[in-house]
């Protein structure tokens, strides 16, 4: 160790408590890179995972010693070890802080505190959350770049100007029809792959992380959940139900791994669950609003629908699993201007990796769906995946949108879009289908992380289920809405 | 839980190119080892990833949201004349561990040793953060106290007396603002001086 205890510690405990840390530290011979002192500690408040490394590096006899040591200084019937150390510690942090910092002014409420309170308030909170959704989300996301830009891209700079040349480009290079499809065919890898990514979902998302960022280096999301959190009370949803949501709103699969936090395997199990089922992430989270966002009322009734099975899937969990939120921890950090330079590089950072996982996926998607068509099991599954569709109602011309959905929740949005682009499908189709997507798991990324965390089994077993709940729910949403007429045919 | 290495900031990276070209002419490998190790630690969302940038000029995700970091990143960058790892860990609230992240962060600083602990506070809420700097020090840690959102602190009307708290500590604290960089410069130069005289002492 680097620095030895030869000056007094800076922390002094009690005297009953120095003695035993004494005691148990003259028993420790291995290195473990912490002083003994502190190993000392951390026996003595029974860390687990430090009885465990004593046992490993530790002759056999000294685990017995120690934990006589404990059991005959625990008799006095004082407080816990545990909670005189730390009250030691906190006790010195006070006085170090009484001598060290000064409060100038009087804290009068700030006018960022005043904001705080009013974005957490159940009604200006759910306000100013309409808001927000209404403007920076639907406006700008939905509106202006899934729409007004997404179409200069899709129908002018890549319809009239990229695309022909390119397509006489690779007719001419390559004589076989059937190579010519790899490329530039209806499934082709720059007709249908680079296009997906660059003009249907490179504007979309990009929007989506400049907002997105924006509003998270503001220090809104911790308040959101607490609104969220409030507002789920309000119905009888409570506790541990709320964390996988919250959890999820970056990244599913990070989210995912992130449910070992979670104790018990049931919880978890539920946590994971929900997460593939109705929590969008982020940049999924963007594409789909954008999607429905073309029509009047798509993106109220697709988030009708999908807090609908959030909240029923929730309830019940909370049912199954009722009690207080084991130690989640939700620090409110304060409210901040963002600054321009940070949220560029995180927007940036963001697209970047965006890009990444997503192109190399959509082509090969192209390239499996290529020989699918070649060797015609690309139609079989289409046929097969015709009947569900036709089912909840939709057109089977949706089919491969569905099939796309199963790759990405976004990869078939983007196939939607595209649809809608062209004119082909109506505006209940379009939401209807949206809806069912939504509720797929979300990437193979993240099934493959089910696995990891749940085993072959109940991954996809959890993957079957997800995939039905979500026909389910667009059967409902598909009748709804036509015995409404909630949306024009 | 994985790792992941970011590696050097570009300017060093043709140093290392250059290294390696030395070694084919020559037929002696120069392989650039870190010559030191930093990590970094602190409770959740005190700015441990942006001084990570700060110092090592590469990027990882950095938000206004507590617990972001699960992973454990690693970066190289010069402090003065010396190649050093920058490792960010993930939010410890005590050596005392209770999540699986914070299982990570011990781990790696029981593990790795490093040569200095760089342990970033909110300034706002010292009192709440201090019990883990002594717990550093008293587990025999090099710390180096690193006062956070001293702009934060100082709009709400607090102020902190350093010298006072370094003098009573024992170990070095400096003041920074992390989103704009402010105190980095001072946050290095204080490395610098604990590591230059550390390899001096050991060359004894």
């Amino acid at each position: 160790m680097k620095s030895s205890a030869a000056t007094a510690p800076l922390v002094q405990y009690d005297p009953s408590l120095e003695n035993l840390i004494a005691q148990v530290e003259s028993l420790l011979t291995a290195d473990y890179g912490l002083s003994k002192r502190s190993l000392a500690l951390l026996i003595i408040q029974e860390d687990p995972e430090i009885w465990q490394l004593v046992f490993q590096k530790e002759p056999e006899t000294t685990q017995g010693k120690i934990r006589r040591l404990l059991q005959s200084a625990g008799r006095g019937g004082e407080r816990s070890p545990l909670y005189r150390i730390v009250t030691a510690r906190q006790r010195l942090s006070e006085a170090l802080c009484r001598q060290c910092v000064r409060q100038r002014a009087p804290t009068l409420p700030t006018l960022s505190q005043q904001i705080s309170d009013l974005l957490i308030n159940p009604l200006y909170g759910s306000i100013f959350l309409a808001l927000l959704l209404y403007f920076a989300f639907y406006q700008f996301v939905g509106v202006f770049a899934a729409g007004t830009v997404v179409e200069f891209l899709e129908d002018t700079l890549f319809g009239e100007y990229l695309l022909p040349p390119i397509i006489r480009f690779f007719q001419w290079l390559i004589p076989w029809s059937i190579l010519q499809d790899l490329f530039v065919g209806e499934y082709g890898l720059i007709t249908l792959g680079v296009r997906y990514a660059l003009a249907l979902l490179l504007p979309i998302v990009t929007a989506f992380f400049l907002v997105f960022s924006l509003v998270e280096d503001s220090g809104y999301f911790p308040r959101l959940a607490l609104l969220v959190d409030r507002l789920f009370k309000k119905i009888g949803l409570s506790g541990r139900a709320v964390i996988p949501m919250v959890l999820g709103f970056g990244c599913d699969t990070m989210a995912t791994m992130v449910t070992r936090i979670l104790e018990t395997r049931r919880e978890r199990m539920i946590a994971i669950f929900l997460l593939a089922l109705a929590v969008p992430c982020s940049a999924q989270l963007g594409v789909l609003m954008a999607t429905v966002s073309k029509i009047p009322f798509g993106i109220a009734i697709w988030a009708f629908f999908v807090s609908l099975m959030f909240l029923t899937v929730g309830f019940l969990s909370s049912r199954i699993l009722p009690g207080e939120p084991p130690r989640f921890y939700l620090e409110v950090v304060p409210l901040r201007l963002p600054r321009l330079e940070n949220v560029l590089a995180k927007t940036l950072s963001r697209l970047q990796w965006y890009l990444w996982e997503v192109t190399p996926l959509f082509l090969l998607a192209s390239f499996l769906i290529w020989l699918g068509q070649l060797t015609h099991i690309f139609d079989l599954i289409i046929a097969v995946l015709s009947y569900p569709v036709a089912w909840i109602g939709l057109p089977s011309s949706l089919a491969p949108v569905i099939l796309f959905g199963f790759f990405r929740r976004d990869y078939g949005a983007a196939g939607l879009l595209d649809m809608v682009e062209k004119g082909v499908i109506g505006g209940k189709d379009l939401v209807v289908t949206a809806i069912v997507l939504t509720l797929f798991v979300p990437c193979i990324a993240n099934f493959l992380m089910m696995v990891r965390e749940q085993g072959w089994k109940t991954g996809v077993l959890m993957t079957v289920l997800i995939f039905t709940l979500a026909f389910f729910t667009g059967w409902v949403a598909s009748h709804l809405i036509t015995w409404t007429r909630l949306i024009p045919a | 839980m994985s790792e992941k290495s970011l590696g050097t900031n570009r300017r060093r990276s043709i140093g290392a190119a250059l290294a390696a070209l030395w070694g084919r002419l020559w037929h002696r490998p120069l392989e650039i080892q870190p010559a030191k190790k930093i990590a970094i630690v602190g409770n959740p969302n005190v700015g441990k990833s942006l001084v990570f940038n700060r110092l090592t000029g590469l990027y990882v995700t950095v938000s206004n949201y507590p617990g972001t970091t699960v992973e454990v990143f690693r970066g190289r960058t010069y402090i003065g004349n010396l190649l050093c790892e920058i490792v960010d860990t993930p939010g410890l609230y005590s050596l005392l561990v209770s999540s699986e992240e914070e299982k990570v962060a011990r781990r790696l600083l029981m593990d790795e040793t490093p040569d200095i602990v760089v342990h970033i506070v909110d300034a706002k809420n010292l009192e709440r953060m201090l019990p883990l700097t002594l717990q550093l020090i008293e587990a025999g840690f090099r710390v180096v106290l690193t006062l956070n959102m001293m702009d934060e602190a100082q709009r709400l009307g607090l102020e902190v007396n350093a010298v006072t708290l370094s003098a009573h500590l024992g170990v070095p604290v400096v003041e920074v603002v992390a989103t704009d960089g402010r105190g980095i410069p001072t946050l290095r130069r204080v490395l610098y001086e604990i590591l230059s005289s550390d390899s001096a002492s050991r060359s004894v």
